[in-house]
């Protein structure tokens, strides 16, 4: 099969195409370990993706600051500025959380101290926090860096459906306690921030992106936080407002185990999902029942293999991936949630020779009988 | 049907459904009816919040019903407590939990300490980040059946196994039975850095809970 680009390959894979390899995209790469992959934090984008072979880049970089631990600042307060005007490169377009937020002094990761959304008083707080999602200036900036930087890549904005802003902006306990108290609050909460992600899609479509992932985690490692019918009440309609607006391919991101919503969540159209946490979903089930309808994107462990495991067991890991999900295409290989700085540099190291190694079409057919579940 | 048995079967339905408002109503009457508050906790709220953490391991029901239940559950204990307390009624014990050091993940050590309460504990609860020397002080402080530790990601449960050598360090091991839970635990890490018992999930560790407390 000729060779074929980097973003042709992503792209590719989305439409449930076999490409001429199994491409290999991150959610995100938190900047601590793109400083120790690349030794510096003065590099391109392309130039990590060159440097590990992977296909197509968004998120954030540690070029014109430091790197900082954690993901993407989401704070609120001081955000709207920071917001506008990115003074380091950065893809994604997420709102703040509603929050009081907290800090660990050692490392500077961020986090949710209590939700703020919690009366109908609280709604006033969208003005003081949500930035204007038609200012010119973010786009404008974010436009240049992918002139810039995208080369032959897939490059990707983050953003959200609406549904994780509104629960850590509740706080998952108030949440649940409205579902039965104050049911229209919720609504009202995931409407506003879903009307905010769809007016930022509008201005996404015209750049030159070429495909969005939506970050929205709706359940743990046992189930959803919600029922089926709490999904189709609480959820679907609001999260359905963005991506009715979208008009790129998309991947949806949740952890934990999304069985009890699938079929629904499928409804919203998204290209793949991402990334069948292995301690909640079993992705030969997931290829086998839903790879006709959507790409398949993740499974590569993060809770041992790659933090914990040895590079020897993260090259097993992704052969079997491939050998599971990559037949007939519609498989990207990525991290089960994302490559986070704690995760062992030389494991990072053996994914991305392992993906060259094993991941090239027509998959090797010893490769193949490694997963005699096909056979069956 | 006799009128305990009515107003029994209203309560424990009242926990159950996660409607606090008929709780405390239930209860009045039940009282006034002349049962005491040990049959009320014991025989008919304990066993309706049981029934609830069986729906939930069985995925019969969602966060938000277990959520409502166990706050139905802290309703009717606000008003039962004071009076076990007066009559000399041994509670279950306390609990001290918190996510461990550089962990900043509650929601899930937060519905642990929900359905503990719910189960007659009293939770001391010491947050998120929590260092080793704050779990041991707590201990000396409180004097727990239990300390329960939480991580949600594989960097920080690291520190659980930091903050058991801790214990042993400052000779107080012995003194509680500890427990570990999170989503990226496994009974074999537990086993491995010396915990007690493991919980995949909030009914699980108050399971846990109950039968080390038998022993």
């Amino acid at each position: 099969m000729k060779e074929m680009r980097p973003r042709e390959r992503v792209l590719s894979a989305l439409r449930r195409e076999t490409p001429d390899r199994v491409p290999w995209v991150e959610n995100d790469i938190e900047e601590g370990l793109q400083e120790r992959i690349m030794g510096t934090t003065q590099f391109a984008p392309g130039e990590l993706c060159e440097k590990l072979g992977m296909d197509g880049f968004g998120y954030h970089f540690p070029m014109g600051g430091q790197a900082v631990a954690g993901q993407a600042l989401q704070a609120g307060g001081s955000f709207k500025e920071t917001y506008y005007y990115p003074q380091k490169v950065t893809f994604d377009f997420v709102p703040p959380w509603i929050a009081e937020m907290g800090v660990i002094p050692e490392t500077g990761r961020t986090f949710v101290k209590k939700g703020l959304l919690t009366s109908n008083d609280s709604l006033k707080l969208f003005d003081e926090y949500l930035p204007d999602p038609d200012h010119p200036a973010r786009y404008e900036q974010v436009s240049k860096w992918i002139d810039q930087y995208k080369g032959d890549y897939a490059v990707f904005a983050r953003i959200r459906l609406g549904s994780a802003s509104m629960l850590e902006s509740m706080g998952i306990v108030e949440f649940a306690y409205n579902i039965y108290d104050n049911p229209d609050l919720i609504k009202e909460v995931h409407r506003r921030f879903s009307e905010w992600s769809a007016k930022v899609v509008e201005h996404l479509n015209k750049m030159d992106f070429h495909f969005y992932w939506v970050n929205d985690d709706h359940a743990d490692t046992r189930s959803t936080w919600m029922s089926r019918e709490q999904y189709q009440e609480f959820f679907l309609p609001y999260q359905k407002i963005v991506a009715d607006a979208i008009r790129k391919p998309w991947v949806f991101h949740s952890d934990g185990n999304l069985l009890p919503i699938l079929d629904d969540l499928l409804t919203l159209g998204m290209a793949g999902i991402h990334p069948i946490q292995p301690s909640a979903m079993d992705i030969k089930k997931i290829k086998a029942n839903y790879g006709n309808r959507v790409c398949i994107l993740g499974n590569i462990d993060l809770d041992y293999t790659l933090t914990l495991g040895s590079p020897e067991e993260v090259d097993k890991e992704v052969k079997e991936r491939i050998a599971t999900t990559g037949v007939n295409g519609g498989y990207i290989v990525t991290s089960a949630n994302s490559l986070t700085d704690y995760c062992k540099t030389e494991n990072v190291w053996a994914m991305a020779r392992a993906v060259k190694k094993y991941g090239k079409y027509p998959l090797d057919p010893n490769l193949l009988k490694l997963d005699s579940w096909w056979g069956t | 049907m006799p009128e305990k048995e009515r107003l029994q079967q209203e309560l424990q339905e009242a926990v159950i459904k996660g409607k606090r408002d008929v709780v405390e109503p239930s209860i009045r009457r039940l009282l006034s009816e002349g049962t005491s508050p040990e049959e009320i906790m014991d025989r008919m709220m304990i066993p309706a919040m049981d029934i609830v953490g069986e729906q939930f391991s069985r995925g019969e029901i969602f966060l938000p019903e277990m959520m409502i239940a166990a706050r139905a559950m802290n309703t009717g204990l606000a008003i039962l407590k004071p009076m076990l307390t007066a009559k000399g009624a041994p509670s279950k014990g306390k609990v001290v939990i918190g996510a461990v050091k550089g962990d900043i993940h509650d929601v899930g050590k937060n519905i642990v300490s929900m359905v503990l309460e719910g189960a007659g504990y009293e939770v001391i609860d010491l947050g998120i980040d929590v260092p080793p020397e704050k779990f041991i002080t707590a201990l000396n402080e409180h004097h727990p059946r239990f300390v329960l530790m939480s991580a949600l990601i594989t960097l920080t449960m690291i520190a659980m196994e930091d903050t058991i050598k801790a214990f042993k360090a400052a000779g107080v091991r012995d003194k509680v039975k500890i427990g570990v839970g999170g989503a990226p635990l496994t009974q074999n890490f537990a086993d491995r850095i010396g915990a007690d018992f493991y919980g995949k999930d909030a009914r699980a560790a108050v399971t846990k809970c109950n039968e080390l407390l038998k022993e």
